[in-house]
């Protein structure tokens, strides 16, 4: 695909990111609040993309499943899939893929429920008890419908589970126990609403995976100079917004000398300097704290002898340092 | 079918490794009368997922036929060799077969395909000779394909459930042990686990105390029905009614009386040569007031025929925690390595499998017992 095209010649940075619904209007607000503007190339029935102002990306739409596939294949850099579907896809996630960043989009926990009516069934241990009992009355295993087939049989595992059988099911899993086709499903639940309605119950330690959408970065894409430069600047801006979301900026006039103060700022309250350097020798400081300390330092700093301090929400702030990018430069190893 | 290269130990021009090893081992099961077979690869998944597990699935190369269902390749030789004498019309009768050929399963970067050679006996009423005979002539076999230095383990799956017989060790527990020692789990282990979930309902625990099925079954109903639930999804009221009687008498009584525990404990720390592990048995279950007669009778007959065919006893140790898989083993099992090969994996293992024919659709169980070997692993065997 495009991220291999070419002799020698580098091809263009891919994001792949989903071709529809939600998920898509998600990530496009997400991109979109750190400044990354997603254009869909003639309108919404294109698949190829592009952002505004970064030349040597592509933007790919495609389902899901596909979004995983690609990034295992190295055929997209980035891309915007749900940590489900890449556990169940892809083995071996540790090694092959970065988990980037959380989104905040496309919560859902994979979980292992059963009939209600099993009110003998609470936890794993019990469900290992009655899965033995069931084999040695019926001589059959007791079946498990779901689409998550890997992430079930290593979480069974896990709990020493062992007399059961999948049963492969895409699509209105939680039907198969009313229809007879299962004994208990394993399946993806925002709010358990669905659960509820097919008279099934989650089991208290059955949640396999609190899962949400993620960027994902394939560690197998090829990496040069050109991919690498693309994935910077996106995850700089990403990492600005981020932050710039979590901040606050905390400005104020101290009688001089400051340094003493900001200093201790930092210790306590987690702040850093707004813009770096020096403390200015009028007494002027500026710093970036998290949110939730803002109006303690702000209180502090009125006790050490502030007359004013202005608190004010930051739009993106920009560091030298780039986190995001230093943990994918760690795992694809240096240029 | 790969091409015989007389003699030679060198690899073909493909790079495949020499076939000899083998056909070595075939011989000396062909010689013994075990016919050969060569049951088809491609099987219904479904057959070795139900027998073993999902946790086999990972190691399955499964495929899909035409209208969905799945298909693996053969994972071993013995469910297609018992499927093939269930169909070959003489299901019930004795036949005896033996095998050469390749095995599919995932290995990660060790790749998928090995060679395995191995005899499978059916339908023979005298078990304690046909376990005897499987058993010393896997043993030549493994021995006539490159196994330099031999060493068995042997064990015997019937008599740990003639011991749990004995006690009258109940539901819950005995499939707690009978899992737990094939896990090779010690008793502590075992024991230690927590005997009863954390219900929500002690309430209910407690009033069943003394209840019996039919008051189980009535009460459990009666909870769902306040509940406004309806049965659905695989378990009726009664079986969750006797789950719940289970756990109550877990909880009102010790989990096994000491003394049970005690025995069961010296019954699976018996072991070393077969001879005298007969004689530690009998004297057990003399103090311990156990009937283990028929069993350890069976047990003394089997080691007596092991000798008569010219085993060395020296390189045979039993075990009586060793009972491998009670999902498939129901008497006599063992294994052997080879000392010299690298790694010393089990090269050689089998036992008796009663039950195969019948969960394969059999009207009733078939006589079976058998013995596999994975030729690379043996020290002079072929590399796969």
């Amino acid at each position: 695909m495009a991220a291999q095209k070419g002799n020698g010649a580098e091809g263009p940075f891919v994001l792949a990111v989903p071709s529809k619904g939600r998920l898509q209007e998600a990530a496009h607000a997400f991109f979109a609040r750190a400044g990354l503007e997603l254009v869909q190339g003639r309108g919404a029935r294109d698949y190829r993309g592009a952002i505004a102002g970064l030349p040597g990306v592509e933007v790919v739409y495609v389902s899901s499943a596909e979004i995983v596939g690609q990034l295992a294949a190295g055929q997209a850099h980035f891309g915007v899939a749900g940590e489900d579907l890449l556990r169940e896809k892809a083995p071996n996630v540790g090694a092959r893929f970065e988990l980037l960043s959380p989104l905040g989009f496309g919560h859902a926990n994979v979980v292992v429920a059963t009939p209600k009516a099993w009110i003998d069934v609470r936890t794993m241990a019990d469900l290992d008890d009655v899965a033995q009992a069931f084999r040695a009355r019926r001589g059959e295993r007791m079946r498990v419908a779901t689409k998550y087939v890997n992430l079930t049989r290593r979480f069974f595992a896990e709990h020493g589970v062992a007399d059961y059988r999948i049963v492969e099911s895409l699509g209105a899993t939680e039907g198969a126990p009313a229809s007879g086709s299962a004994e208990l499903i394993v399946d993806i639940t925002t709010t358990g609403a669905t659960l509820a309605a097919n008279a099934l119950k989650p089991l208290d330690d059955g949640v396999i995976l609190r899962s949400q959408a993620n960027l994902i970065a394939s560690l197998t894409a090829p990496w040069g100079p050109k991919a690498r430069q693309a994935a910077r600047d996106i995850l700089a801006r990403i990492a600005a917004s981020e932050e710039a979301l979590n901040s606050r900026e905390v400005r104020a006039r101290l009688r001089s000398p400051a340094q003493a103060v900001v200093e201790k700022a930092c210790e306590r309250f987690g702040a850093v300097p707004a813009i770096g350097g020096d403390v200015d020798p009028h007494g002027l400081i500026a710093l970036h704290c998290p949110r939730d300390k803002a109006a303690e330092l702000a209180g502090w700093l009125l006790t050490e002898g502030a007359e004013r301090v202005s608190v004010a929400a930051l739009e993106q702030t920009f560091a030298a340092r780039n986190a995001l990018y230093d943990a994918l430069e760690r795992r694809v190893g240096a240029a | 079918m790969t091409p015989t290269i007389p003699g030679s130990a060198l690899a073909n021009s493909e790079g495949q490794p020499p076939r000899a090893a083998g056909e070595r081992a075939l011989d000396c099961l062909l010689a013994a009368g075990f016919e050969r077979i060569e049951p088809p690869i491609l099987h219904p998944a479904a057959i070795f997922l139900d027998m073993s597990g999902e946790e086999v699935r990972r190691r399955l190369f499964l495929t899909a036929g035409e209208s969905g269902e799945e298909f693996c390749l053969r994972p071993e030789y013995t469910i297609p060799v018992c499927r093939a004498y269930l169909s070959s019309g003489k299901a019930g009768q004795v036949a005896e077969y033996s095998y050469l050929g390749p095995v599919f399963r995932a290995r990660g970067a060790q790749g998928g395909e090995q060679t395995q050679t191995g005899l499978e006996s059916f339908g023979r009423r005298d078990a304690e000779a046909a376990d005897a005979e499987v058993f010393s002539l896997g043993l030549e076999a493994a021995a006539a394909a490159g196994g330099a230095m031999l060493k068995a383990r042997i064990g015997d799956a019937g008599l740990f459930d003639a011991v749990l017989d004995c006690l009258a060790i109940p539901e819950p527990w005995r499939r707690r042990l009978r899992r737990g020692v094939a896990r090779g789990l010690s008793l502590e282990a075992i024991f230690s686990r927590p005997s009863q979930s954390a219900l929500a309902q002690p309430g209910v625990l407690a009033a069943l105390e003394s209840a019996d099925h039919a008051g189980a079954k009535a009460l459990v109903e009666d909870l769902l029905a306040i509940a406004g639930i309806e049965a659905v999804g695989g378990r009726t009221p009664g079986e969750i009614a006797d789950r719940f009687l289970e756990q109550a008498s877990l909880r009102s009584g010790p989990p096994i009386e000491k003394e049970k525990r005690a025995a069961l404990e010296a019954f699976l720390g018996v072991s070393g040569d077969p001879d005298q592990a007969a004689i530690e048995l009998r004297r057990l279950a003399h103090s311990g007031g156990l009937n283990l007669n028929a069993a350890l009778d069976g047990f003394e007959r089997r080691n007596g025929f092991i000798a008569a065919r010219g085993v060395g006893i020296e390189s045979v140790r039993f075990s009586a925690a060793f009972v491998r898989d009670f999902d498939y083993y129901t008497g006599f099992v063992f294994e052997a390595h080879d000392a010299c090969a690298p790694g010393a994996k089990t090269a050689l293992s089998g036992g008796r499998y009663d039950g195969l024919a019948r969960r394969l659709g059999a009207p009733d169980d078939i006589p079976a017992v058998g013995a596999a070997i994975t030729l690379d692993r043996l020290a002079n065997g072929e590399k796969s």
